[in-house]
């Protein structure tokens, strides 16, 4: 069974495993796929087996941009796993995707959780850190088949209010 | 659907110590609470027939101690779930017995949630292995309740304004509360400075805005209306429950918002119809606060005060002994300690038989002083109607109306 090490955590990502291991082998590939009904075509995350919307149980995998907004985010402070401890504080963003924002009803997104890293990976500093903030897309590569996709900040401009936690 | 109003009750309630060292397992614990809530219901030998727990693979399951108390069982089941169980396997114990299934059910959980399967996910839930939809958030460090909760809690800030200070005041409440609680791990009064000055932990929770881990059992037991009449307490009603509500999604939640918005959203209305009563008609509530912010976000979704105004309510006194709708008055899981729902329904039940066991030398009696100096009263004087908003998690969450 194919697993993975990262910050002492074995994550199992089974050859049967349809929801998972093409999305982060496509990580690897660094491109970021979502789910995409087949009947309504509505993208959905996480990758799942029937569409949340129309309920039709095919799917085909779709690319998107990999750009976004910070919707909310954490700064984990104390470390729960002992692999994160050399990391904390760091931060833990939901991203608010610019594709079906806002679709099929106002309040649903695509939304992602990762963290929000520095181009070399490194957790951003807190106080770069803020909602409203736009993002894009980073991959974290951990083994032959398996990358995270991961944010970092862009240079384009934010999106509405910017906030953080003062 | 107001079908089975007041036609069921919660007649006898009991626990273990509540500590971070109970030295010893999940099944003698078990067996302390149910014997205890058995007596204080003044059940006889074998009256008991059904059993229900829930646990996490933490604990002890209910055949086990059904043996040791010399009870045979017609129906039981062991349930899997944390916060929000307590309530909802009420309404199932009432489905039971009003299937025919059994006449009597005894309600439990028993957990080391300190000293042996710690519930914020260190230890030996933090080796376990990352699989299916566990790997959209633990790789990247999100594994805790207050990990997991947290960007709700932010985004409440941003959208509605709320701050630290204003959440903190539900900490400084409940441990005035606790202080009036000889059964209280954490006695101490705290203020909202105190709650601010703390270390954080996962911002923007600081170490008080969490409760506590403990090692303590539980239990209620519910039969129906007619057979309370012949037991030793003053029976309390159930006048409206709702059990498990979610949100859209919850195989992941954020992609359904307002990510602000709790389960109670879609509960109120079952729970209030079928009561019959509205929120204004509430006198005691007992709103789950594993932190500070979970207690906030469903008095306002449950409509105890307008969305977004959480914070202001919360700060406002109201929540406090000897204001308008007093909170938590056992000092809850932040002081009290953290039995995953079940306590906080006992401390109601006993707030509606006019008995909390607090430090007045009759309490017990049902005679008060209505003194709410430390170390004295906690009983909310004529408590007619009690609310339990149980949590699971943003998107799940369970609720109870009691009455007496």
């Amino acid at each position: 069974m194919p697993a993975v090490e990262y910050r002492g955590m074995t994550l199992v990502i089974p050859d049967n495993d349809s929801e998972w291991k093409e999305y982060f082998a496509a990580a690897r590939a660094h491109r970021l796929i979502l789910r995409a009904c087949v009947a309504c075509g509505r993208l959905r995350y996480p990758p799942s087996h029937g569409c949340p919307w129309c309920a039709d149980l095919g799917w085909t995998w779709r690319e998107v941009s990999g750009r976004g907004t910070i919707h909310s985010y954490e700064i984990v402070v104390h470390a729960i796993q002992p692999g994160f401890r050399d990391w904390a504080p760091y931060p833990v963003v939901l991203v608010e995707l610019d594709e079906q924002r806002g679709q099929p009803t106002a309040d649903e997104a695509l939304r992602i959780v990762a963290n929000l890293v520095r181009p070399d990976l490194r957790p951003e500093a807190e106080e770069n850190v803020a909602i409203g903030k736009r993002v894009r897309v980073v991959f974290q590569d951990l083994a032959d088949q398996v990358a995270l996709p991961q944010f970092t900040l862009s240079d384009e401009p934010p999106a509405g209010r910017v906030w953080r936690l003062a | 659907m107001s079908g089975l109003r007041n036609r069921y009750c919660i007649v006898g309630v009991g626990e273990t110590e509540y500590s971070r060292d109970s030295g010893r397992t999940t099944r003698a614990m078990a067996v302390e609470a149910i014997g205890a809530a058995v007596l204080d219901a003044g059940l006889g030998p074998g009256q008991v027939d059904g059993m229900l727990s829930y646990q996490l693979a933490d604990s002890t399951p209910a055949p086990w101690v059904a043996a040791d108390l010399g009870l045979r069982l017609n129906f039981y089941m062991d349930v899997l779930g944390g916060g929000s169980s307590t309530e909802a396997l009420i309404g199932l114990a009432m489905g039971a017995i009003e299937a025919g299934m059994c006449e009597t059910v005894a309600l439990f959980r028993s957990m080391n949630g300190y000293t042996e399967v710690r519930i914020g996910g260190t230890g030996a839930r933090a080796a376990q292995p990352v699989r299916g939809l566990d790997l959209a958030q633990r790789p990247y460090g999100m594994t805790s309740a207050g990990q997991n909760f947290a960007l709700t809690f932010m985004r409440h800030m941003y959208e509605y304004g709320t701050t630290s200070a204003q959440v903190a005041h539900v900490r400084a409440a409940h441990s005035r509360h606790a202080s009036q609680n000889p059964k209280a791990l954490l006695k101490e009064r705290v203020t909202v400075a105190d709650v601010l000055a703390s270390r954080w932990i996962v911002k923007p929770l600081h170490l008080l805005d969490c409760c506590l881990e403990t090692d303590n059992a539980t239990c209620l037991i519910v039969t129906s209306a007619e057979r309370a009449r012949d037991l030793r307490q003053r029976p309390v009603y159930v006048m409206g429950v709702a059990g498990r509500v979610s949100k859209p999604r919850t195989d992941f939640h954020w992609a359904h918002g307002p990510i602000t918005r709790v389960a109670g959203y879609f509960a109120r209305d079952i729970v209030f119809g079928q009561a019959g009563v509205t929120p204004e008609d509430v006198d005691v509530t007992g709103s789950y606060d594993a932190f500070t912010f979970t207690t906030m976000l469903q008095l306002e979704e449950y409509g105890f005060c307008v969305k977004g105004e959480g914070g202001a309510y919360v700060s406002s006194g109201i929540i406090e002994l000897g204001g308008r709708r007093p909170n938590n008055t056992s000092g809850g899981h932040l002081c009290e300690g953290y039995t995953h729902g079940m306590s906080m329904v006992i401390e109601n039940v006993r707030q509606l038989r006019g008995t909390v066991d607090d430090y007045c030398p009759d309490g017990r009696e049902g005679k008060h002083s209505y003194d709410y100096a430390p170390g004295r009263c906690r009983q909310v004087r004529d408590a007619t109607i009690a609310m339990n908003m149980g949590w699971a998690s943003p998107p799940t969450g369970s609720a109870l109306i009691l009455g007496r």
